[in-house]
């Protein structure tokens, strides 16, 4: 890995040169929230951001997208656009989720439009200051040592550049004077107290995420599940604003002349009422409890199982965007407090 | 790949409504001639003139019942039609016209409007004896629900041309929060304002919030609905619980009156 330096002065400069090679996204402030957006001018910017609604995710697994186009005696797929997507501005917390994505969508069975359109993504990411719901120094997901092209850190008058890949390499190489190799030992320290006063400005924790999976686990049949079902609204908002979460429903749409049409991906959330129905009608889980249940036990206890760690990032969305306050914190708090009323001391 | 064996015979029948639901249809201009050819329209109440109920391979009704000879015409074309869809969330729910639906009330606003005297006016035997508004699935069998205030073509295309091409359309039932992060939208509830988002069925593109207006549920119910959170989340947020029942029942229509089973 590279580490260059540049100065905020060059910063709308690179940013016109990173245009010119894709469609540039990134942290655009609308109103009260954030969202990546297409950048036209480097003005449109604002890093000054926790979290956006959506993550970056909108880029790999979109919202709504058609994955085939049918006519009456034939097929083709639809993949997307071979155009280079670049997205700036991403946190560590994203760049974890996008990993945890790839890991399950390029495993064994890749599916092929996310393949794509990793294929054509560059990841910038910058560097954050965490507010009241950033639970990443938790996760362990608070710094990024890869899954990014290139990392800017940004200190007094100037980022530190890491460039994670040969394609940020290339970036890297056209920029040219933008960049500068020599950082000095003075910079150096700058850097390591940065990181050293951020590392205290974490104000929640998710408590004993270490062993949330045997927690979990061992209050499976717990009603703190009941309370929290009894507030759900099945709205879905979790998991559409979860950074990992992924999964989709697929539905053929006729068009009006009844002779074409396309197979549409739609994101889905398995707190919605008909999610683990099968063929025949039977739902395995037609009470909100259950798929509250569902839901947390996957990311937290399940996703370790099968790959080694949960699929929580702390960005804090659930803990931001759950109009009721079912998130990460609370359920584990609950669950926590369960196993501490079993036990005497705790 | 599924082949149609005939164009199916539709037809399109309007009761008590703003009829938006047919004009939402005429709207579709890109879509309009696709869709009178690409199934047989027999029957279209606000495009045509002849008003003879068809037999049908699918009715598409719109409106609430409100009188007794709709309520017979409504059987009709249930005894004429394979499959019944209802248009709208008047025909699926009663629509805003139901608030009015208590029998006393109704008798006295009918008096307020048309006199004491007990005597009705001529024309109702035109359209028959005034009865307070019902969803069509009070008095016949329904298939398929198609809700909308007016119904949004993104949501009735696909249900309809898979209905015309001998599909049967899975429903999947999702509040509109689904369709505002599909747009990246802030959440209203998170800043204090109202929205009837959680509780309402999707399907409009969350084009309100999307719009920073609040969702007022005119697609009707959400089937995953948690009302008493609901209500209690608006609670906190400073409506009274009375505020709360009448924006709820507003497009809720006999749902939310079984719901809010006894309460005003």
């Amino acid at each position: 890995m590279k580490t260059y330096k540049m100065s905020k002065e060059k910063f709308p400069e690179f940013v016109e040169l990173i245009k010119t090679k894709g469609k540039l996204y990134g942290p655009v402030k609308q109103k009260e929230k954030y969202s990546f957006e297409e950048i036209n001018d480097h003005s449109d910017l604002d890093f000054d951001y926790q979290r956006t609604v959506i993550s970056p995710k909108k880029f790999l697994t979109p919202p709504r997208y058609n994955t085939l186009r049918f006519v009456k005696f034939g097929q083709t797929d639809v993949f997307p656009d071979d155009e280079l997507q670049i997205v700036l501005g991403v946190h560590p917390c994203d760049i974890h989720a996008i990993k945890i994505l790839d890991r399950l969508f390029l495993g064994n069975i890749k599916d092929p439009y996310y393949a794509k359109r990793r294929e054509n993504l560059i990841i910038i990411g910058h560097s954050c200051l965490p507010d009241e719901n950033c639970v990443c120094q938790s996760t362990g997901t608070d710094m990024v040592e890869d899954g990014f092209d290139m990392f800017f850190t940004e200190l007094k008058d100037y980022f530190l550049v890491w460039v994670g890949s040969d394609k940020g390499l290339s970036i890297a190489i056209d920029a040219g004077d933008l960049l500068n190799e020599t950082i000095s030992e003075e910079e150096i320290q700058e850097y390591v107290r940065w990181q050293q006063d951020r590392s205290t400005m974490f104000k929640k924790e998710i408590p004993s995420f270490k062993y949330l999976a045997d927690i979990i686990h061992l209050n499976y049949d717990s009603n703190v599940w009941e309370q929290f079902g009894e507030k759900c609204l099945s709205c879905g908002t979790c998991s559409l604003v979860c950074p990992t979460c992924n999964c989709f429903n697929v539905n053929d749409k006729i068009s009006m002349n009844a002779e074409e049409g396309f197979r549409e991906r739609m994101l889905d959330s398995c707190t919605l009422p008909h999610f683990s129905m099968v063929a025949g009608g039977h739902d395995f889980r037609p009470d909100r409890t259950s798929r509250l249940k569902l839901y947390f036990t996957h990311k937290l206890k399940e996703y370790i199982g099968k790959y080694g760690q949960p699929s929580c990032v702390g960005c804090g969305r659930c803990i931001a965007y759950c109009p009721v306050d079912i998130n990460v914190i609370s359920v584990s708090e609950a669950l926590l407090e369960e196993v501490c009323k079993k036990v005497e001391e705790c | 790949m599924w082949i149609r064996e005939k164009k199916p015979v539709v037809g399109v029948f309007g009761f008590s409504g703003c009829a938006g639901d047919q004009l939402a249809i005429l709207h579709m201009e890109d879509d309009l001639v696709d869709f009178f050819t690409s199934a047989d329209i027999k029957f279209f109440h606000m495009a045509q003139s002849h008003q003879e109920v068809p037999e049908v391979d699918i009715a598409l009704v719109e409106g609430s019942i409100n009188t007794s000879k709709q309520e017979n015409e409504l059987k009709e074309i249930r005894e004429k039609a394979k499959i019944v869809v209802s248009l709208g969330t008047c025909a699926c729910y009663g629509g805003i016209q139901y608030l009015g639906e208590n029998e006393t009330e109704f008798k006295e606003r009918m008096e307020y409007v048309y006199g004491k005297d007990g005597k009705n006016p001529e024309f109702l035997d035109l359209v028959g004896q005034p009865q307070a508004a019902e969803p069509i699935s009070k008095y016949i069998k329904v298939d398929i629900m198609i809700p909308g205030c007016p119904i949004a073509p993104e949501n009735f295309v696909p249900i309809y041309t898979k209905l015309i091409s001998g599909l049967f359309p899975q429903k999947y039932p999702y509040p509109v929060c689904v369709e505002c992060k599909y747009k990246d939208n802030d959440c209203f509830l998170l800043k204090g304002k109202y929205c009837l988002g959680p509780v309402t069925a999707a399907g409009c593109d969350a084009i309100c919030p999307s719009l920073e207006v609040s969702c007022v549920g005119c697609f009707g119910p959400y089937e995953g609905s948690n009302y008493p959170s609901m209500i209690e989340k608006l609670k906190e947020i400073g409506l009274t619980e009375e505020e709360i029942k009448r924006k709820l029942r507003m497009f809720g229509g006999d749902v939310l009156e079984k719901n809010l089973d006894g309460d005003n």
